[in-house]
């Protein structure tokens, strides 16, 4: 299956928005990264910008700044951890509160689901709505969907991840992950579309039990009728299970560590200088056995 | 192509199996009671009397975190009916939560910060994906895995992308549903929103307050006619319509026109290829909530027009079991079909004042039920529906 | 009375993180829940009974009745001297 990327926007650690092309300032993170941000007040209302909590504020302004002069038919949206500092606050409330009334405002955006909700309401929309949460794979298959979408006939799709880092993660790093980069959070958006514009995405595919990634890979190329001799560039979040790529690059370096990092990669492949004919292969591999494979040209 | 149902699973206050459910609406039983732990004790739940480990240990589940995760396999696996993996097949799991492992994470974060201590690992259960891992285990498939997180129409979106995966030829066989454990989070959420009724709640009823939280999962297995040619499962129902469309007017509540209720209810009977005429009874989203009830009463009014066919909530059986309610609500969808009959709309007395709909308020046997639709609709203005039929 | 009125507009822009607004962009007699007022909506309206049992000890147990208590700092005002 296979869309072309007519917009993609993506702000986090990098200085990434609205950027000619996202290569031009990347910078290896530091451990005291933060957030590079534009003013959001230029594109959420004050009066809803108001309550946002970082990743609404970053997920939503990226998915504003993807908007064409069509409505979005189908907007798709992945989030591992979903928005974690509403959630942590609801829990300080009524754990800490010795009042028996309390305040609603985090429990209503603690759902998984506010993020593509809150860019439904922004814009007016009424299409088809879907968040995905499959834990590090959740962009792939949000990914996934907005490729079918594509495929029954929509050409105008919003697809996007966003997830975000709290100080309270920092704690739990040790027990969860082995990892010396720092806990990040991001949010890309991109809109697919039938429209032959630049690059596209030409497949998609999640394994939950990869034991042989390098036969994943060489099957996943097979498929897609592409030699891994196309294979320009190589874009990898954990161990690269694979010597397939001219060029191998561990894209977690500039994304930070977050579950749904790799839409930020689809980023980095659609910037990307190629020749005709070759390809980028992304390569999410961030947890043991969990494999995403996405292939952009 | 035909998309059949071949299994149903589901777990609730009012049954350990689909039987049990069958017999409970039969005799119009409720299952919500005062709650049996510190956090639920003080309210009208629909809460499942087992703890975990007995959940563990009657069900033989190789799970033994969230509970969230242990109810999903119990469903999925009643649904999957000792079927197998096969190499011709290809088969993936699609599940729905809300809560995921946060049953488990609200009790390590309050430890932390009233004592200081908390156990690091037990968060590892937190992960919303872990539930569709969990029945992947249990079921022994390897396959697909997705999950999805809106809210309260969660698992009939988990059927509708079981259906369009299929369709495009990515799946023959997909378990498809949903599953919430109840938690302190969730009550207490629901609660600071001014939408929790302290009494049973009165779906469609013009003196309704608000819900009453339930737990649960449901889960229904979906093949094609490859799948059961190789199966040889026998169809029980027929998915037939799904739609999701979004309202775009509040965070929380549902616009007072129906807006996104009548776009998802209008697209799932095109898709079905049905009239409105063709759809014997109606499985309403129902929460009791006065906002819920007059919104979705004014969409089926508007897509119904004068003729409205049988419709009921069952949510003042179960309460409303979040993200597990359109798999559930779907297994009720296949009983009613199966068997010919409409479910209760339980403790209604008054119809409501601006749109008169009468639901059905007792449990009965009727002539026919070709087709059912049923409604599930989430926070965010998340609107889902889906349409089963006689096979 | 004036005092409980600047006091108010204080915990009303902390409670609903009003960003951007100072006691003295709120007027008196303004309708909060109109454009011409601060525009706020039905989850302010939930926030505001939180402000009133956490601050003042009084609880409402029927949201629809917000609407009615909170149409302005003046209605609140009278509202919480009448129900100390």
């Amino acid at each position: 299956m296979k869309a072309y990327i007519k917009k993609i926007e993506s702000i986090g650690h990098q200085d990434s928005f609205q950027k000619e092309n996202c290569w031009s300032s990347l910078q290896i993170l530091g451990a005291d990264t933060q957030i590079i941000a534009p003013d959001f007040k230029e594109y959420i209302p004050a009066a809803s910008l108001r309550r946002f909590s970082p990743v609404l504020r970053i997920a939503i302004t990226a998915a504003l700044a993807c908007k064409n002069e069509n409505a979005f038919d189908a907007i798709s949206v992945g989030t591992a951890l979903g928005c974690l500092k509403d959630t942590e606050k609801f829990l300080q409330t009524f754990i800490q509160s010795e009042s028996d009334t309390l305040s609603p405002t985090a429990f209503i955006q603690s759902t998984h689901n506010t993020i593509a909700g809150a860019i439904s309401m922004a814009l007016g929309n009424h299409a088809y709505n879907m968040t995905h949460t499959q834990n590090s794979l959740s962009f792939e298959t949000a990914l996934i969907d907005g490729l079918m979408c594509v495929q029954e006939g929509k050409t105008n799709v919003l697809v996007g991840a966003a997830d975000e880092a709290i100080p309270f993660l920092d704690l739990l790093k040790p027990a969860l992950i082995q990892s010396e980069l720092p806990l990040t959070s991001g949010a890309t958006f991109m809109v697919l579309s039938d429209e032959k514009t630049g690059k596209g995405i030409i497949d998609c595919s999640v394994e939950f039990n990869a034991t042989n990634t390098s036969k994943s890979i060489e099957e996943f190329l097979t498929k897609n009728g592409i030699e891994p001799t196309q294979i320009a560039l190589t874009l990898f979040a954990g161990e690269c299970p694979t010597t397939i790529g001219e060029k191998q690059i561990n894209y977690e370096q500039y994304t930070g560590l977050y579950y749904s990092s790799s839409a930020f990669a689809v980023h980095l492949a659609n910037d990307y200088n190629i020749e005709r004919g070759t390809y980028t292969l992304i390569v999410n591999h961030q947890i043991h056995n969990k494999l995403g494979l996405t292939l952009v040209g | 192509m035909d998309i059949f149902v071949t299994g149903y699973g589901a777990i609730s206050c009012i049954g350990l199996n689909v039987q049990e459910h069958f017999d409970s609406l039969l005799n119009e039983k409720s299952g919500i009671k005062k709650g049996l732990h510190p956090h639920s004790e003080r309210f009208l739940v629909g809460e499942i009397p087992l703890t975990n480990q007995q959940l563990i240990d009657r069900f033989q589940l190789k799970a033994n975190g969230s509970r969230t995760g242990l109810l999903a396999c119990i469903a999925a696996k009643e649904a999957f009916n000792g079927q197998t993996e096969h190499p011709e097949l290809k088969t993936g799991i699609i599940s729905g939560t809300s809560v995921g492992g946060m049953d488990i994470s609200e009790i390590e974060y309050r430890s932390f910060l009233k004592e200081q201590t908390h156990d690091l690992s037990k968060y590892k259960e937190h992960l919303s994906g872990n539930a569709a891992e969990e029945i992947a285990n249990e079921l022994g498939i390897d396959g697909f895995l997705n999950t999805i997180s809106t809210a309260c129409s969660s698992a009939a979106n988990a059927i509708m992308m079981g259906a369009r995966m299929m369709l495009q030829g990515q799946l023959d066989r997909v378990v498809v549903g949903g599953t919430d454990a109840l938690s302190e989070f969730t009550i207490n959420g629901f609660r600071s929103l001014m939408i929790f009724d302290e009494n049973w709640c009165r779906p469609f009823d013009e003196s309704r307050k608000g819900l009453n939280l339930g737990e649960g999962a449901g889960f229904i297995v979906l093949e094609n006619s490859k799948s059961l040619a190789i199966t040889k499962s026998t169809p029980l129902a027929k998915l037939k319509g799904w739609s999701n469309a979004s309202d775009a007017y509040h965070q929380t509540a549902s616009s007072p026109e129906g807006y996104g209720a009548t776009l998802s209810i209008t697209e799932a009977l095109k898709v079905a290829k049905l009239n409105p005429s063709e759809i014997d009874y109606i499985n309403a989203h129902g929460t009791a909530t006065p906002n819920n009830d007059l919104s979705e009463s004014q969409a089926i009014k508007k897509v119904f027009g004068d003729i409205i066919p049988a419709f009921s909530s069952t949510k003042a059986f179960t309460g409303h079991t979040l993200a597990a309610s359109g798999g559930i609500e779907a297994v009720f969808g296949i009983l009613a079909i199966q068997h010919g009959y409409v479910f209760a709309n339980l403790n209604h007395r008054n119809v409501i004042e601006e749109t008169k709909l009468m639901p059905v308020t007792k449990t009965m046997k009727v002539d026919k039920v070709r087709n059912v639709l049923s409604n599930s609709f989430g926070f965010g203005g998340n609107n889902s529906t889906i349409i089963l039929g006689e096979v | 009375m004036s005092d409980l009125k600047e006091t108010l507009k204080s915990q009303i822009i902390e409670q609903l993180s009003l960003e951007d607004i100072t006691p003295a962009d709120i007027q008196n007699d303004a309708p909060l829940f109109d454009e011409s007022g601060l525009g706020l909506d039905s989850i302010d309206a939930l926030e505001f009974i939180v402000l009133l049992e956490t601050n003042y000890g009084i609880k409402i147990s029927d949201p629809s009745r917000g609407k009615e208590i909170f149409h302005s700092i003046d209605t609140l005002a009278a509202f919480i001297e009448n129900n100390k």
